[in-house]
């Protein structure tokens, strides 16, 4: 057993972070406030390989491993949770249906400008009426002739604004319930496709997440993703490896609340002491720290099954109901040890603390790793 | 074609430093390693000469044994091959060691035009080894460079020395060695796909019987404790009184006896 990352994945973690010191902190919380999409780091991202990660070269992608994509999307959180789902979103959801389920030609299309970065991807699968109930979809394909047409609409779409392909679901068979769901690859220029206004959200507000909107949206037959009906089981398998990446995402926001309540808790003098000689804050700091660590080896472990080619769906729930459970958590703990100045907008750890409760929703709320962990356990 | 050394020195993050308060001992233990920050100066400069003239780069160092995760740094920087002249009594080199390792390591194995140095480490700060490698060599040597310019046509190198009162530009034929400030340039920072790249490049590995040097380590570190600052918040007067009072008070400190 070796706990030590390899050389290439330290160095890995050493060029994010010189990434992120350069380019992404010192517009973190400016991208916050003004709920700016960072068009311009993700340009950056694209230049440094990672936006198609685990995916091969020969789909335009960086040839390396699931790991490697973990400490990215952790690191790239650490600094800016926008910036890290963003490439989460592109690369769990978007890319990886077309990569384990395209046919040649899909995948030369669409996942080759995806992992080269030329495109964005996006994921529609939730709506109004049906987020955990998948098969409540309301959303219908109906295939006329050599064309697919598209009905409905989606909601709380990330990165449907930006996107050049998304991939949406939507019923072929509205009998047979969520074995009636079919995938399908979707332009983002396809007539009849419309994207609604930016949503207005309590934390990652630089991501754009908005309702997408299908009327008569006509693609061709070729852009069925798999095969009728096989929507919810790429649904459930996309979803088993972005939790992964929410994990790690979590993890990011947890560390970098943990980071900043050492530095302030060992600088913020009151009683004539830093409040980091405090037990109350040292017993605080002791159980982030600690919980922080739990979360990586769990992220990191779920990471490693997936390379392995191991089964990681319980390991994947697992991660991300942890390290979500522990961002929230911690974040709350951070502004705690902050006091007034945590509360101020502007400070990281009020924005940490807005940014990680979404991590216990999307991907699978809370509730949902639960029904996968115990679903595992007690087979 | 133009080829190029590029000197590099894996040296403790500052960054992971953490003082033992009571002692004022540095912790060490659980601190990372990087390429010292003026050498990545050196190894992008010689990057950008390869990009621009062609030719190759050769990453050098001197390290103990221990210090191998250097190469794929390095090599995730731009340079096409490594040396890693190594041992593991590499711990307390004393610059002039170092510049000998390395001039023997070169003379011995690596073909080069120009050498270029980062004009101080990171931890030591000597400024030392490229001049003195130069000097070894027999080759011209211009320090505290911050522009540096290849002249094909004459293979002769220009560069902008920035010193203290104005910038002087000299120009040396090559053979010649460069040492280069931080803002020379603005290292890149390694993209996915160089830093997996960095495996599939060659690494020559060298050790102190390759090179049948013989080297004893000159250099002891003691200790080395963090400087600390305490404000006594003490006033003199610019008298007589006032003098003796300071150097009562420095004597009574202990700043001199």
């Amino acid at each position: 057993m070796n706990f030590q990352l390899s050389e290439e994945h330290q160095l890995i973690r050493a060029s994010v972070r010189e990434f992120c010191q350069k380019y992404v902190e010192p517009v973190a919380d400016e991208i916050d406030q003004q709920a700016r999409f960072p068009q311009d780091i993700v340009n950056r991202l694209a230049q440094q390989d990672w936006l198609g990660i685990p995916y091969p070269e020969a789909y335009g992608g960086a040839g390396s491993d699931y790991l490697s994509y973990t400490i990215v999307v952790e690191e790239l959180s650490r600094a800016c949770a926008t910036t890290g789902f963003t490439l989460e979103c592109h690369t769990s959801l978007a890319c990886y249906p077309l990569f384990k389920f395209g046919t040649e030609e899909q995948k030369n299309k669409y996942l080759l400008p995806l992992c080269k970065g030329e495109i964005l991807g996006s994921f529609a699968l939730t709506e109004s009426g049906a987020g955990t109930d998948v098969g409540a979809a309301l959303t219908t394909a109906v295939l006329d002739g050599d064309q697919y047409i598209l009905q409905g609409s989606k909601m709380f779409i990330s990165n449907a604004p930006v996107a050049g392909v998304l991939i949406i679901f939507a019923m072929t068979d509205k009998a047979k319930g969520a074995k009636g769901l079919s995938a399908f690859i979707v332009p983002g220029d396809a007539p009849g496709l419309t994207i609604g206004k930016h949503l207005n959200k309590m934390g990652i507000r630089g991501s754009l997440t908005a309702e997408v909107l299908l009327k008569d949206c006509r693609i061709p037959k070729e852009n069925l993703l798999g095969q009728e009906g096989q929507g919810f089981r790429i649904a459930m398998m996309t979803l088993d490896g972005g939790r992964i990446g929410i994990a790690a995402q979590a993890l990011g926001i947890a560390q970098a609340a943990l980071d900043e309540s050492v530095r302030y808790s060992k600088e913020r003098v009151q009683f004539g002491k830093p409040i980091s000689s405090f037990q109350a804050i040292q017993w605080m700091i002791a159980d982030m720290a600690t919980a922080v660590e739990a979360s990586r080896f769990l992220t990191y472990h779920a990471a490693w099954c997936y390379d392995q080619g191991l089964p990681y769906s319980k390991e994947a729930a697992m991660a991300k109901l942890f390290a979500s459970e522990t961002a929230v958590y911690q974040t709350n703990r951070a502004v705690q040890i902050h006091g007034g100045i945590g509360y101020i907008k502007g400070h990281k750890v009020e924005r940490l603390y807005r940014d990680a409760k979404i991590t216990e929703i999307y991907e699978g709320t809370s509730e949902v790793m639960r029904m996968v962990i115990s679903g595992n356990v007690l087979r | 074609m133009l080829k190029v050394i590029a000197c590099f020195k894996w040296v403790i993050d500052e960054a992971d430093i953490k003082v033992d308060k009571g002692s004022r001992r540095l912790i060490l233990e659980r601190a990372g390693y990087k390429i010292s920050a003026y050498d990545r100066n050196a190894i992008e400069e010689a990057a950008r000469l390869q990009e621009r003239h062609g030719g190759s780069v050769a990453a050098v160092t001197v390290a103990p044994a221990s210090a191998k995760q250097c190469l794929k740094d390095a090599l995730s920087r731009g340079p096409d091959r490594a040396y890693f002249v190594n041992d593991p009594s590499f711990v307390d080199l004393e610059p002039s060691q170092t510049a000998s390792l390395l001039a023997a390591a070169i003379k011995s194995r690596i073909a080069f035009d120009l050498i270029i140095c980062g004009e101080g480490s990171s931890d030591l700060y000597a400024q030392q080894v490229g001049p003195a490698l130069a000097e070894k060599l027999g080759i011209p040597c211009a320090t505290y460079a911050n522009r540096l310019t290849y002249v094909e046509s004459e293979s002769r190198v220009i560069a902008d020395r920035k010193l203290d009162d104005g910038i002087e530009t000299v120009s040396m034929p090559l053979p010649a060695l460069v040492t280069v400030l931080p803002d020379t340039n603005t290292p890149r920072i390694p993209t996915l796909k160089q830093v997996l790249g960095a495996a599939k490049k060659p690494v020559q590995n060298i050790t102190l019987p390759d090179l049948g040097q013989t080297y004893a380590p000159s250099l002891q570190t003691l200790a080395t404790l963090a400087t600390t600052m305490d404000r006594r918040r003490l006033k003199f007067g610019p008298d007589p009184e006032g003098i003796r009072s300071i150097v009562g008070w420095l004597l009574k400190e202990g700043v001199f006896a």
